[in-house]
């Protein structure tokens, strides 16, 4: 019996040890798969009635710490001339920011890497020294839909936001798209073309027409 | 706290009594299982892989020659890595590689039923397992995980064999097939179903 005895809890434990815990997701996962696309737009808005468009010339980065502030490394260099390339594919045309452009395109990396605070981009967009208020003539903008995402602790993201200049509502400029890419290695340069290229893929309504 | 004083109680009582029987065995029996579980219904649609990972221990009383009741518990779970997609929700449009896991920790009540006598070379049942679960939900959108944690009520109807090694033996190869079912809903689980097939060893203990 003792033998008996031995051998179940032998069995029992290599059951156990075989299958007790989990498989563990992130264990198994490259940085490309960690990376996650999101986009959102106005449902109301015809993305075609637009037909310029300009560029922040620089990335405001927006951190829990006092470093805030405008940025262009040549991360940045590229994310600009991604975008840039990625809405003239779509028939939109690039003019100065001085020439009334129908859409105002502001680039945002969120740096989260010392506390958590969550990412509203309602709430700070064009507030709280992120932007020149008055970059594009206007003191802020908002968004037309809700946002239900936030940044977690520890956590570097890229922000893309489309503000349609031609319709301001009170005095208050409405961003009509958003792009948010979250993950392990969204400040790369090696994957900004990747990235662009996701977000523009998911977005096919996001063209015009010459 | 009331089931474990209540099989402490029957341990010793089956240790006072174990003479009094007839069986061929000793009344107290402990079980443990490997499983292959594979989804069905909506679980499906969640996660569409056959389980590997999973197994399930229990402790059995048997009352008389065929009648037995017990605990038992276990862990399955199902796992499956989806390539990268777009997926429309509230939150917009959002591109991800999903990994889509879920967790069964299932703690029941069992009656088994045996069709045969003790010492036959083969001894089939039927069993049924009623109780809880503590299923774990986890999808993860790329890093980011989405996880509900809850505990549900779960039925589990069972048939099998059990093959002594030898006659009178106290160790039997256990052979099983049970179907876990629990109104289980969450995001695209509206119930859960699941086949499942055990195998592994029924040791009676003195």
């Amino acid at each position: 019996m003792k033998r008996v005895m031995l051998v179940t809890c032998a069995l029992m434990g290599i059951v156990l040890s075989f299958s007790s815990c989990g498989k563990d997701p992130l264990k198994d996962m490259t940085a490309e798969e960690s990376r996650i696309y999101i986009t959102n737009h106005a449902d109301s808005t015809d993305f075609t009635s637009f037909k310029t468009f300009s560029i922040a010339d620089s990335v405001v980065v927006a951190s829990n710490t006092n470093n805030d502030g405008r940025a262009l490394t040549d991360y940045d260099k590229k994310l600009i001339a991604d975008v840039t390339s990625a809405l003239e594919a779509r028939g939109y045309t690039l003019v100065s920011r001085t020439s009334k452009p129908d859409l105002a395109v502001n680039l945002t990396r969120i740096d989260n890497s010392y506390s958590a605070i969550i990412y509203d981009p309602g709430y700070w967009a064009g507030y709280g020294g992120y932007y020149d208020p008055f970059y594009w003539g206007y003191p802020g903008y908002g968004y037309y839909w809700p946002t239900y995402y936030q940044v977690y602790q520890n956590e570097r993201a890229v922000s893309i936001d489309i503000v349609d200049l031609k319709h301001p509502v009170n005095n208050n400029l409405v961003a009509v798209w958003n792009a948010l890419m979250r993950g392990t290695g969204v400040w790369s340069i090696d994957n900004v073309d990747k990235m662009v290229s996701a977000v523009f893929a998911q977005s096919t309504y996001l063209k015009t027409t010459n | 706290m009331k089931s474990l004083k209540l099989w402490i109680l029957l341990m010793i009582a089956s240790l006072g009594v174990q003479s009094a029987f007839s069986q061929v065995r000793s009344p107290l029996s402990l079980n443990v299982d490997y499983s292959i579980a594979q989804p069905f219904g909506s679980l499906k649609d969640y996660t569409n892989k056959t389980s590997f990972r999973g197994w399930r221990a229990g402790l059995q009383y048997h009352l008389n020659d065929q009648l037995a009741i017990g605990l038992r518990t276990g862990f399955q779970e199902f796992y499956e890595k989806l390539p990268r997609a777009v997926y429309s929700d509230k939150s917009g449009d959002i591109s991800a590689v999903q990994t889509r896991t879920l967790q069964v920790t299932p703690i029941l009540a069992t009656v088994q039923y045996q069709l045969s006598k003790p010492d036959a070379a083969v001894i089939p049942y039927v069993g049924l397992g009623v109780g809880t679960a503590n299923m774990v939900y986890n999808k993860y959108w790329g890093q980011f995980s989405e996880r509900y944690n809850s505990w549900q009520f779960m039925a589990s109807p069972e048939v099998g064999i059990n093959v002594p090694f030898g006659k009178g033996s106290p160790v039997l190869l256990n052979a099983s097939l049970q179907y876990n079912f629990a109104p289980y809903s969450q995001q695209e689980i509206t119930n859960f179903n699941v086949i499942q097939a055990n195998v592994g060893l029924k040791v009676h203990i003195n």
